[in-house]
């Protein structure tokens, strides 16, 4: 398989036997949570929906995979995920097929998707990879593949001898992960995760030195660090996990 | 009785003449008889005299007896706004007699005030209140004190100096205006210490309507000299002590809570000092006024809380430890002194070390000659636009755009705000505080609640407080938009001229511990940071030149230590930087710039410089600076001469561009613009920012007036844009000269006054300079491709530029990874494998490169996935320097994206 990285998402598409172009974590509709807690904006998804279609348009997938959280609020739908989802929808699908891996932020979306375009939570393989929100525990299929998630909202911040020179740039961390701490069976082929910077723009985001081991989900503690690699959101490899420059403030 | 008091007595209604006898006045000082006439008259005034000759007398006796003499409306009939509500108590104390003798009802109104108070207020309406300008926007909310601000004849504003160079003073310069809407046009009086511009005070307090200006100079009362204290703090407070004992009563500065703290400490036993300052409860203050009032008091260390007219009695002497940095300021202060009509205030600064002697001198001198800064206000500051216009949406529901842009027109502050109105609208509509509708601007809901909020443009957010767990002791006060811009878990800082790092933040507290090692990006928190100007600078970088001393008030003590520290300098065969001379001297932290060019000044050119060379260089420049030095902390290999090469290629009409860009990731930066965003609607007061990136929240403000404002006020407060132009220019012009050396003793006098961390701009160079390191720490083999009998492993960083084989003598040298040892050691055999052969012809090919094109090979070649070819690829581009790097990352991005790498 080859990927491509497109940097202005970040997205990445993943080509095999089709073209799968992968983004996690959009939180369309974060506007209304913002206002309620105290940030007072306009809606970004028109935005942030444009950014997508534009990607959508340079890769030509077959496919759009969603690593999940594609709405935003808890446990319900606001009025403004009911105005624009749909909307969202309608011009993903009008481009190209569409499925959604769910996350936990996807609440009351079911009624707004078509009947294949939800996968389960656990994931599912697609054309040999293994995709997932990656807030669950891995269903079985996925052993011994290369898994996609989103959830962890990586960053990598970049320290030279004087001080911080980048921080929270969005990037990929890969590994291969302990099957038996995820309850995956024993598989010849190690399984990796690919874990997937957010698309949406104000996301925090943790730095990826800090994700391995990591009570957020099941797969951050199941990473195997001796095996962990960093890249940028343009796929610039920056070093593996082990040998990334430590914060000063930490050694 | 002269005729002249005769006749000013004559002029005001016979009850304010008996209150007068009562109080036994048969005078009245210069200020009184040359204002009184005039405000009888109706005239718009600034007065402008020494402290404690009856400055508010002056301005109260002639609107006394218009309040008497004059029909007027029910309501408020004079309302006196100060700074400051230990000030209003103050004032209250003093007029309550008054009004008890007139028949007048005076009364409070502040943040203090109880709910009881306020009803009565509402009521029945005191024909004088006094308030500040944050209680009058208040009032402005409400119906009925509206009805009663209606009725205002009479403004004035004590200590209008201090509002008037501030965003609170903007606010209350469109707060008069809105006055004007309810009641008319009034007179208006302004009572000032003395600046370097009063014109633009009376511009200030009047707009475009005529005023008057009376003036009686304080120069001229002033006896000032300046003391060397010593170098050690036991030497210094004895001299303090020297000092009180001295006198009956006397009155200590500090610039800073720590250092009046610390004085207060080392002179409690005696047990007749006090300690006064901002932090201290209410009560312990007014107690410790009391106490100097009654005499129960020798001494009263303090800063600037004891600056305004605050009455605690009779003072004979100031002491001012430590220079006082500001001219003005240093009048103010001494003027609390002397505190009878005729006396002259006498003053004394103590100063601790070379550049506080000097600096101290300086101030001195121009104290004496009358010479205080200016005034600056700020002009068309969107933020108090903002906050304005919700007040005038709030107050009416609707108005209309051209209203507003009237009401704004008439105040100095606006008076051409022009189409920024509008923007400012537009903005605020985005952030759904009002909407618009055909021309009018409409309330929204939320509005009322933001404007309860922020009826204050004062930065008196949230604070937090600082707590070190080491030593288990607060070390201060943290603004929440600091906090929230910044502090997170694990983050280092500055304040207090020392680093911390966040443990844990809970509700109201930040946990510290000190930071032994930190690199970090290190915003800086000083808060209480009192700016050198740039004349004062100057001047003391000619006083270093010039070693003449006469015409300073300085003891001999003083010119003998300035005069030892010169001579020390040219022993050492150092360079003293001046007014014509600027050293750049290599310290083992980096580079030290001694620039006489005062905070904001050192502050612009510095931080211009370190992203010049963070730019340049690909590595992240700390940066310190105080009012005669900047130190850029850069890695080793960056030295003297390369920063001066930097400094000498500035352009002038560059650096506000340079800066606009240097800004932009800076604490200080995101700082305001949190601030601002504030004003705006944009962020509450309470948000919950976490979750978020607010970084990339702020982002959202690229190009919007919001923006432009967070810039706006950084350049006007921060940084001294026009004077480091000036600096530049001088430069080109050899009008001053730069030199390189290494570390003085001057160039290591302490800095630590504000520091931060400048990021390369682009990600890209941070992102090369981090794959540079990478690939220098690469293990890699080099080994003999001629003998195949030597290898040796390195790094990437220490290999040679052209590596030679030690057993053979041959330059065909492989670089080969870790991994290849093995397929290495398979070269000596005779019958190799078709893979083998393979790896050889690959090997070969790869020491052919080594030996044509060296170390860039080596580095190439360590590329991730970089093979013979790709390497082959990157050297044919003849790239050099970062472009080289650029190359390689091409070549390593390739590989990621092949099969090879994620074989499956």
């Amino acid at each position: 398989m080859n990927p491509e990285f497109y940097p202005a998402g970040p997205a990445v598409l993943i080509e095999r036997n089709v073209r799968t172009l992968v983004i996690a974590d959009p939180h369309f509709g974060v506007e209304a949570d913002l206002h309620r807690r105290g940030l007072h904006f306009q809606s970004g998804t028109a935005s942030r929906l444009s950014r997508l279609l534009t990607i959508i348009e340079e890769s030509d997938p077959d496919y759009l995979v969603v690593l999940g959280d594609l709405k935003h609020m808890i446990p319900y739908v606001t009025y403004q995920e009911k105005n624009e989802v749909p909307i969202v929808l309608k011009k993903i699908r009008e481009k190209t097929e569409f499925r959604l891996a769910p996350g936990n932020h996807d609440t009351g979306l079911e009624k707004y998707l078509l009947k294949d375009e939800l996968l389960p939570v656990n994931g599912a393989v697609i054309d040999g990879c293994g995709y997932m929100h990656g807030h669950t525990i891995p269903a079985s299929e996925l052993a011994g593949k290369l898994i996609l998630c989103g959830h962890h909202h990586p960053v990598v911040n970049i320290y030279d001898e004087v001080g911080c020179s980048l921080r929270g740039t969005p990037g990929y961390l890969l590994a291969e992960i302990d099957n038996a701490a995820v309850d995956l069976p024993e598989t010849p082929a190690a399984t990796r995760v690919l874990l997937v910077p957010a698309f949406y723009e104000l996301a925090g985001g943790m730095d990826v030195r800090l994700i391995p081991g990591n009570k957020i989900s099941p797969l951050a503690k199941a990473i195997r660090t001796d095996t962990a690699e960093v890249f940028l959101k343009d796929g610039t490899y920056v070093d593996t996990w082990e040998d990334l420059t430590p914060d000063p403030e930490d050694t | 009785m002269t005729a002249a008091i005769e006749e000013l007595r004559e002029s005001l209604h016979p009850k304010i003449r008996e209150a007068l006898d009562k109080r036994g006045f048969d005078e009245f000082s210069e200020i009184q008889m040359r204002a009184v006439p005039k405000l009888i008259r109706g005239d718009n005034a600034i007065l402008i005299a020494p402290t404690g000759t009856g400055k508010t007398e002056s301005a109260l006796l002639p609107i006394f007896h218009r309040m008497l003499t004059e029909p007027h409306p029910p309501g408020f009939t004079t309302l006196y706004i100060t700074p400051l509500r230990s000030l209003n108590r103050d004032m209250m104390n003093r007029l309550e007699w008054w009004g008890k003798e007139l028949g007048l009802r005076i009364s409070v109104r502040h943040g203090d005030t109880t709910q009881n108070d306020r009803r009565k207020q509402a009521t029945h309406p005191p024909d004088l209140l006094i308030t500040t300008p944050e209680s009058l926007q208040a009032m402005m909310m409400g119906k009925v004190l509206r009805k009663h601000l209606a009725g205002v004849r009479f403004i004035v504003i004590d200590e209008i100096h201090e509002l008037a160079g501030s965003k609170r003073g903007a606010q209350l310069c469109v707060g008069l205006e809105r006055i004007m809407e309810l009641s008319g046009e009034v007179q208006r009086i302004g009572i000032s210490a003395t600046v370097g511009n009063p014109d633009v005070i009376g511009q200030f307090l009047c707009g475009k309507r005529p005023y008057t200006i009376v003036q009686v100079p304080v120069a001229k009362t002033l006896d000032l000299t300046v003391r060397f204290a010593g170098e050690s703090f036991a030497d210094q407070t004895k001299l303090i002590e020297k000092c009180i004992d001295s006198h009956t009563s006397t009155l200590v500065f500090t610039n800073t809570r720590s250092v009046a703290e610390a004085i207060g400490h080392a002179l409690r036993e005696r047990g007749d000092i006090d300690v006064h300052h901002g932090s201290l409860s209410r009560e312990m203050r007014v107690d410790a006024e009391d106490r100097f009032r009654a005499g129960l008091t020798r001494g009263m260390i303090s800063t600037s809380s004891m600056e305004l007219g605050i009455d605690i009695g009779q003072i004979d002497h100031v002491v001012q430890f430590n220079s006082p940095r500001e001219v003005a300021r240093l009048i103010q202060r001494t003027g609390r002194a002397g505190h009878q009509l005729h006396a002259t205030s006498k003053g004394t600064v103590l100063a601790t070390g070379f550049d506080d002697c000097i600096e101290s001198m300086v101030i001195v001198r121009k104290a004496m000659e009358n010479e205080p800064e200016n005034v600056r206000p700020h002009i068309n500051a969107s933020d108090v636009i903002a906050n304005q216009i919700a007040a005038l949406a709030v107050e009416r529901g609707e108005i209309a755009i051209k209203k507003i842009e009237e009401i704004f027109s008439r105040s100095y502050c606006f008076a051409d705000a022009g189409p920024l109105i509008r923007e400012v609208i537009a903005q605020m509509e985005k952030h759904y505080l009002i909407r618009t509708e055909s021309d009018m601007v409409i309330t929204k809901a939320r509005a009322r609640r933001y404007l309860s909020q922020n009826l204050s443009m004062i930065a008196d957010e949230k604070k937090s407080v600082v707590f070190d767990v080491v030593s288990r002791k607060p070390v201060g006060t943290l603004d929440e938009s600091f906090v929230i811009s910044w502090i997170s878990s694990g983050a280092v800082f500055v304040a207090r001229g020392q680093m911390w790092r966040v443990l844990d933040i809970d509700e109201d507290r930040i946990m510290v511990e000190p930071a032994k090692n930190a690199k970090g990006e290190l915003p800086s928190w000083e808060g209480e940071q009192i700016p050198v100007p740039f004349t004062v600078a100057m001047e003391a970088g000619q006083l270093r030149r010039l070693h003449n001393f006469d015409g300073y008030h300085a003891d001999e003590r003083t010119v003998m230590f300035s005069e030892k520290i010169l001579a020390e300098m040219k022993k050492n065969r150092s360079i003293v930087a001046t007014d014509k001379v600027i050293v750049l001297e290599d310290a083992d932290e980096g580079v030290v710039i001694n620039l006489c060019g005062g905070h904001k000044v050192n502050e612009a050119l510095g931080r211009v410089l370190s992203i010049l060379l963070s730019a340049r260089y690909g590595t992240a420049v700390g940066i310190e600076t105080n009012a005669y030095r900047i130190l850029l902390r850069l890695p080793k290999f960056l030295r003297a001469p390369d920063v001066d090469e930097v400094l000498c290629s500035l352009e002038p009409e560059h650096i506000e561009a340079i800066l606009t860009l240097a800004l932009k990731k800076t604490a200080l930066y995101k700082w305001k613009l949190v601030q601002v965003a504030k004003k705006f609607g944009a962020i509450d007061a309470d948000a919950d920012y976490e979750k978020i990136s607010i970084n990339r929240l702020l982002d959202l403000f690229d190009g919007t007036v919001i923006e432009k404002e967070a810039f706006r006020e950084l350049f006007f407060s921060n940084m001294d844009v026009e004077h480091a132009r000036l600096v530049v220019q001088m430069i080109r012009d050899h009008g001053m000269e730069t030199a390189t050396s290494r570390l003085s003793i001057i160039g290591a006098e302490g800095l630590f006054t504000g520091r931060d961390v400048i990021v390369p701009p682009g990600e890209d160079q941070a992102i090369i300079a981090s794959v540079k390191h990478r690939i220098d720490e690469q293990d890699i083999i080099l080994a003999c491709m001629h003998c195949k009998n030597w290898k040796s492993r390195t790094k990437v960083g220490r290999a040679p530029d052209t590596p030679q084989c030690p057993v053979c003598g041959a330059r065909l040298i492989a670089v080969l990874k870790p991994y290849d040892e093995k397929m290495y050691l398979a070269m000596k055999k005779k019958n190799k494998s078709t893979e083998e052969r393979e790896a050889e012809a690959r090997m070969i090919r790869n020491a052919n490169m080594v030996l044509s094109s060296g170390k860039k090979a080596i580095i190439a070649l360590a590329g991730r996935g970089v093979g013979p070819e790709a390497a082959a690829r990157i050297l044919n581009t003849f790239a050099t320097g970062d472009a080289f790097y650029r190359e390689i990352l091409k070549a390593e991005r390739k590989f990621v994206q092949t099969h090879r790498f994620w074989s499956d």
